[in-house]
């Protein structure tokens, strides 16, 4: 749990932010979030940190496979890393709880066959995207980019399923999550997480290190709006779970929202408090 | 009072929310040049066009507002489960709704400003302050509407409670997931239909009306207004007039036929007693909503014609 929480102590250092290399985010991304869904007794702080990482990582897929030219196709990208997620978090989720699978007690590997599958899924579908046998888009990198969308859409429904109910297990998330409707939630508001960032960030000057600050801001705001979710619920969730939940959301989105105003002002062009336009002609 | 009679009384009043909702949807996305128009905001810089516009890219309508009324959704859902009345937990929820709405039109003026740096493109902070309590109005009362909507069709809303037909009134979805849908079908028809009001006439409204925008214009975006220079709020007052209203109509008008032609053939399938025949209610719904559609496409030709005659001949017909 180390690389995380370093990530999250950067902004402090006056702006120096160094988020890790794209190859690095993603080995952080997949072992942090198959630890957080594979030990689902864990507090919800703990999970939330996981979605925090995850949905940082599914931010820096989105940006590393739309910067090649997709300009309103990125919200597009972010949509479809949710609904690979909604797909393989499900099929993860009702095969972890198989009691066959489930009866390890403190280590349930089981569910990380949906997010297998469906980073598999992913990997195809950018195989079709890219041969020239069949749509010949030819973006680079685009194979490996749908692989690990698909894989941080699913840990992160994994993940905040199992930061509201308390567990992931098939028989309290289908009430408690999918019957209520609360997977709306959860699939909009990670999914902004992914896409937002590149969206609103892409221009000519765009930064990496800025980008992804939003990524963490939407992740600290995901912690909030999940906590008061968590608070209402019944055991093994309740509202000593929703509070550490709030309790980071609150802190994360304070600290990564204003670092990246900060970082925005600091970096324009200029900032004025009013002022004419440049005329060409 | 009739069953059917309160039925079709809630869906007049599902239309008539629809209606506001949809209006003052498409007068927020005006509000920060959001969406279609966005490309046009974003492209100006680039071409030396340095502007005062509020650049509002909150991923596409169809997502920002599916965001808003999610959330106020799930808020009003909380609320409701815990008893409070829904006059005060539908506002609410949409008050959060429109909250995080106003955070997350904050990041895209700021980022996307900052990312045009090389083309000497300034962050003017009285735009980007003066620009963010309209966005948060008129979004909470776009999403105050569609949570409402949502309400009355939910499980725990009046439909619910109607009893005496052959099936429910009520939409067997919960609230936060048709919340989910209602934001993005709203979001949607603000994008396809509204956003030509302000796109190709505002920001073009010193090239020749009516033919289109060629290549060669993008990013030459109008940058005066009737008396200095403009910014996103005098769209607003402008498409007030014209493309606001209109897109409400379409949406208005959309829920409207679909839940006419709906009901009318469950009525005609015996919704109100008698033998109830499902295979008759959906064929004579599906019968009306052909009807329905053939009318507007030959009323909508017919209209083409009629405009290109008076208006035209365009460049390059």
């Amino acid at each position: 749990m180390g690389e995380e929480e370093k990530a999250e102590e950067k902004p402090k250092e006056k702006f120096t932010l160094h988020f890790p290399t794209e190859n690095n985010l993603s080995i952080m991304g997949i072992v942090v979030g198959a630890l957080v869904a594979i030990l689902p007794w864990l507090p919800a702080i703990v999970k939330g940190v996981g979605a925090i990482v995850v949905i940082l990582w599914g931010a820096d897929c989105v940006r590393k496979t739309a910067r090649y030219g997709l300009g309103t196709g990125v919200p597009s990208i972010g949509v479809l890393a949710m609904g690979y997620g909604l797909v393989g978090g499900i099929t993860g989720i009702v095969i972890g709880s198989v009691p066959v699978l489930y009866g390890v007690g403190i280590v349930e590997p089981a569910v990380l066959i949906g997010v297998a599958a469906v980073g598999a899924v992913g990997y195809i579908s950018g195989i079709l995207a890219n041969s020239e046998k069949f749509i010949g888009m030819k973006i680079p990198g685009l194979e490996r980019g749908m692989a690990e969308l698909g894989m941080a859409g699913a840990l992160a429904v994994i993940i905040e399923s199992s930061m509201i109910a308390g567990t992931w297990n098939a028989s309290v998330v289908i009430p408690n999550i999918i019957e209520n409707g609360v997977i709306a939630t959860i699939f909009i508001l990670s999914g902004f997480g992914m896409l937002q960032p590149f969206n609103s960030c892409l221009g000519a000057d765009e930064r990496r290190g800025r980008t992804l600050l939003v990524s963490v801001e939407i992740g600290g705001l995901c912690c909030i709006i999940f906590g008061v979710v968590a608070s209402l619920m019944p055991a093994p969730s309740g509202i000593l779970q929703g509070i550490q939940l709030i309790i980071l959301g609150v802190i994360v989105w304070i600290l990564f929202y204003s670092s990246y105003v900060r970082a925005c002002l600091r970096e324009a062009h200029a900032v004025v408090g009013t002022g004419l336009i440049k005329t060409m002609r | 009072m009739e069953p059917i009679v309160m039925v079709f009384a809630w869906t007049i009043v599902v239309i008539v929310l629809a209606f506001i909702a949809c209006l003052f949807e498409d007068l927020e996305s005006d509000e920060g040049s959001q969406s279609n128009p966005n490309s046009q905001v974003q492209l100006a810089p680039e071409m030396g066009y340095i502007h005062r516009y509020y650049n509002k890219a909150i991923s596409g309508e169809g997502l920002s507002y599916a965001l808003a009324c999610t959330i106020a959704g799930t808020v009003a859902w909380m609320m409701l489960s815990q008893g409070i009345t829904p006059v005060i937990a539908i506002p609410f929820g949409a008050g959060i709704g429109s909250l995080v709405h106003m955070i997350r039109a904050t990041i895209p003026h700021l980022g996307r400003e900052a990312a045009h740096k090389r083309f000497e493109q300034p962050i003017y902070m009285d735009v980007f302050y003066g620009h963010l309590v309209p966005i948060a109005t008129h979004n909470f009362m776009a999403v105050v509407c569609i949570t409402a909507i949502a309400y009355i069709q939910s499980p725990m809303g009046p439909l619910a409670a109607i009893t005496g037909l052959q099936v429910a009134a009520n939409n067997p979805f919960p609230l936060p997931l048709l919340c989910f849908i209602w934001g993005i079908t709203v979001g949607a028809i603000g994008s396809s239909t509204g956003d030509i009001h302000y796109g190709t006439e505002r920001l073009f409204q010193d090239r020749p009306f009516g033919e289109g925008r060629r290549v060669i214009y993008h990013g030459q975006i109008c940058r005066y207004g009737d008396c200095g220079i403009r910014t996103s709020k005098d769209i607003v007052a402008f498409c007030a007039k014209y493309g606001g209203p209109a897109t409400g109509l379409t949406f208005g008008l959309i829920v409207l036929f679909e839940n006419w032609r709906t009901l009318i053939g469950m009525m005609a399938g015996g919704l109100t007693g008698g033998s109830w025949s499902p295979e008759l209610a959906s064929g004579v719904g599906i019968a009306i909503g052909l009807v329905i559609g053939v009318i507007l496409i030959i009323s909508n030709l017919y209209l083409v014609r009629w405009a290109r005659k008076k208006f035209g001949p365009f460049v390059g017909e």
